[in-house]
């Protein structure tokens, strides 16, 4: 596709002039994306820019008071308890999440795409927690983490824990929920890594000799490896900026245990009035985003390699 | 790839067509979307001519009072509709607040009376965001000692039907079955109740500590009686620093909490329980009261097979009957948007609020102590036992008298981590301290 694209730009190219052709080169795939491109810069691209002015202010978030503070927001933040716990855990939950939910998502991935009958089924059942709104999965697990002995996962394993009061449990109870819904969205991605990868090299692998968890190590794993960067970087954004089954589940408690940089800022603007150092806190977040995903990407493309 | 597929991906389009095709669909979209204002605008029901539409946004608690009146203002005024819509608090309190600073904030929306938490009257009345209520009659019958929480600098910014008490919320048969005859009026007393519940094999209090408001609710109940019957003036003494929670009652109150737990009068894990667990809990008797707000009252016998089971009596927070006080906080109200084009007409059905009957209505409605009272006032036969009380040894909800909105949530994370056995309650008032002096 890309490379008929290209062919046709190149043919229409010589006869306008400079801007014109640039222009009138635009392909039809190009302006199709347009309308979006606008929407999407007037309700997402202009707000945040402008957005950012709010995090150098004190504003309460409502009423027409605002000063500029400079950077006392930002220093704010280096003595903030609750900020600097929620950062340690917002690591920690990302962490859970990105290893857990990548590993249970290619043993998925490797388990359906083997010859069984239920397979498509399968696919369909691992995926389908995705497609659930995040704070309805939220509630779900709040019944299944019941603390009485005799309900949701206590009554099914015969356990006595407090699954989301206890503070040193909480914060792995909703990295669980996180992985229980987004571990089949992982598994969709390895799914087509895995379809990916030429039937032949296997062959020519087993005429070498080569055992399943050889053929795994030295032909699928390498070949999978644009997958694990799609994965790991999607996972890795998606637990930086965990809100909706914290918020739904916990609101950041018992305690502070579960507070995340996403719930903190969120408490900061809504429920502290604090509007002007809320909008700083996001602002270094997406900083924060931004930076990890850019070295992510840029060490994981670099152990990529072609067919 | 199909032959049709590659002549329009080698297609041009001039920057002329490309500005007309974007001109046409921009103006099909504006004409779709203005298409649709006549059938929704048009649902007032409030007859031709001048009819006026208002808003009011909610929280779910005002939802049975507010349709009633709502419905009744219908018929005392045919031109005015009120578009209601009703969410939980935090829900409420993202979306109006966002509304408030981008300037289109309802007509009517809910206020929370006095001051500390983000949607409270002192805070968005000094935000210059509400109308002033100060003309209507109604507001020259508030109570001195509710005008904290109706009044900013002299002048009145919400409208609210009275005050609801903390206290017990208990089950008549538990108590029966565990021989207590009748409720508690001292702390010794209220100990004792509780081990008597206790041995019949029944959870003495439930608490639903993982839904954060419940987790204030003890202390409120117990700080009246260990703060403010010794001194009354604690909250001016507080604001002018001259005391603090680490040096006051609260202390004492925060020690009795954890008496209880340690006695092993509440439910397994309440950190992990919520607010509707605890309130299935005594409903069903599987619990034999929750330290709970009086508003609540309709929902824990909603939940009940036996709705007269249930009833509530003060907790008594002193071993000196005489020295047990109570909270009477008021309930949550509205207000009018400074902002709104139609701020008389929001001011005018306000005002129809606070006519006595009205009042009345509403109070009863959520088992509230009316604002002022009349022969056709009535009050929850469960709240007998507060009437005594609330006269001169009431003190409103604690967080109404508070700075800032940080005190309130600090209040929340600290209790549930002393149910955790995180933290100590030298480091919990800490923390508290730290948060009032933002």
């Amino acid at each position: 596709m890309s490379v008929i694209t290209k062919q046709a730009g190149t043919s229409a190219a010589p006869a306008a002039k400079p801007g014109r052709r640039r222009f009138g080169a635009m392909t039809p795939p190009w302006l199709f994306a347009a309308p979006a491109l606008l929407v999407y810069a007037v309700v997402v691209l202009y707000p945040s820019i402008a957005g950012v002015v709010y995090a150098f202010t004190d504003w309460s978030g409502i009423g027409g008071d605002m000063s500029f503070v400079g950077l006392s927001n930002f220093s704010a933040i280096l003595h903030d308890d609750q900020a600097l716990g929620s950062l340690g855990n917002t690591l920690l939950l990302t962490v859970a999440v990105v290893v857990v939910q990548n590993v249970v998502g290619l043993l998925l991935a490797l388990g359906v795409n083997t010859k069984i009958k239920s397979r498509a089924l399968l696919r369909v059942v691992f995926f389908s927690p995705v497609v659930v709104s995040p704070v309805m999965v939220a509630f779900l697990w709040k019944y299944i983490y019941n603390p009485d002995p005799s309900a949701g996962l206590n009554g099914l394993f015969g356990l006595h824990v407090d699954w989301l009061g206890d503070p040193s449990v909480a914060l792995w109870s909703i990295a669980g929920m996180v992985v229980w819904q987004y571990a089949g969205y992982s598994m969709v991605i390895f799914l087509a890594g895995l379809e990916g990868v030429p039937r032949e090299l296997h062959e020519a692998a087993m005429i070498d000799g080569a055992g399943t968890l050889q053929r795994f190590r030295y032909v699928t794993w390498p070949l999978l490896a644009p997958a694990v960067t799609i994965n790991l970087m999607l996972s890795t954004i998606g637990g930086l900026k965990l809100f909706d089954q914290v918020f739904a589940a916990t609101n950041g408690g018992p305690g502070y245990a579960t507070e995340t940089l996403s719930t903190v800022l969120y408490k900061q603007a809504f429920v502290y009035g604090k509007f002007g150092y809320s909008t700083a806190i996001a602002l270094v977040l997406a900083l924060f985003v931004a930076a990890v995903s850019f070295v992510q990407i840029y060490y994981l493309r670099s152990r990529e390699v072609s067919q | 790839m199909t032959r049709e597929t590659d002549r329009l991906i080698e297609a041009r389009i001039s920057r002329s067509q490309f500005f007309r095709l974007m001109g046409g669909a921009a103006t099909a979209a504006l004409l779709t979307a203005c298409s649709t204002r006549p059938s929704t605008g048009g649902t007032s029901g409030a007859g031709a001519g001048a009819s006026v539409d208002l808003k009011f946004v909610g929280v779910a608690d005002e939802k049975v009072p507010m349709e009633d009146l709502v419905a009744a203002y219908r018929q005392a005024k045919a031109g005015v509709s009120i578009a209601t819509s009703y969410a939980p608090t935090d829900q409420v309190q993202t979306s109006l607040r966002t509304q408030l600073g981008a300037g289109n904030a309802p007509d009517l929306h809910v206020v929370y009376p006095g001051n500390g938490s983000a949607m409270s009257m002192a805070q968005i009345a000094g935000a210059g965001l509400l109308a002033d209520l100060s003309s209507q009659a109604w507001t020259t019958t508030i109570p001195t000692g509710f005008k904290p929480a109706f009044q900013l600098q002299g002048k009145t910014y919400i409208y609210s039907a009275g005050s609801s008490v903390i206290g017990a919320i208990y089950n008549k048969k538990v108590f029966e079955k565990a021989g207590v005859d009748q409720p508690p009026t001292t702390w010794t007393e209220f100990l004792d109740v509780c081990e008597k519940i206790k041995k019949s094999g029944v959870t003495p209090i439930a608490l639903g500590a993982q839904t954060p408001w419940v987790t204030q609710l003890i202390t409120y109940a117990l700080v009246p009686s260990t703060v403010y019957a010794k001194d009354p003036t604690f909250d001016d003494k507080q604001a002018a620093g001259q005391t603090s929670f680490a040096q006051s009652g609260w202390r004492d109150a925060m020690e009795m909490y954890l008496e209880l737990q340690k006695r092993g009068y509440f439910n397994d894990k309440p950190n992990g329980t919520t607010y509707e667990q605890q309130t299935s809990m005594v409903a069903t008797g599987k619990a034999g009261m929750a330290i709970q707000v009086s508003a609540v009252l309709q929902a824990f016998r909603d939940a009940a097979t036996t709705p007269d089971d249930l009833s509530m009596f003060p907790l008594p927070g002193a071993d000196d009957p005489a020295q047990v006080w109570i909270p009477a906080g008021v309930v949550v109200g509205l207000g009018a948007s400074a902002k709104s084009k139609n701020v008389e007409e929001a001011k005018a059905f306000i005002d129809f609020l606070g006519k006595q009957e009205n009042i009345n209505r509403w109070a009863k409605a959520i088992a509230a102590i009316p604002l002022t009272q009349d022969a056709g006032s009535t009050i929850d036969p469960a709240l007998e036992s507060f009437l005594p009380l609330t006269k001169d040894r009431a003190v409103p909800f604690m967080d109404q008298r508070w700075p800032n909105a940080e005190v309130q949530p600090t209040h929340f994370a600290v209790i549930q981590d002393l149910l955790a056995g995180k933290i100590d309650i030298d480091g919990a008032l800490k923390k508290m301290d730290e948060a009032y002096a933002k």
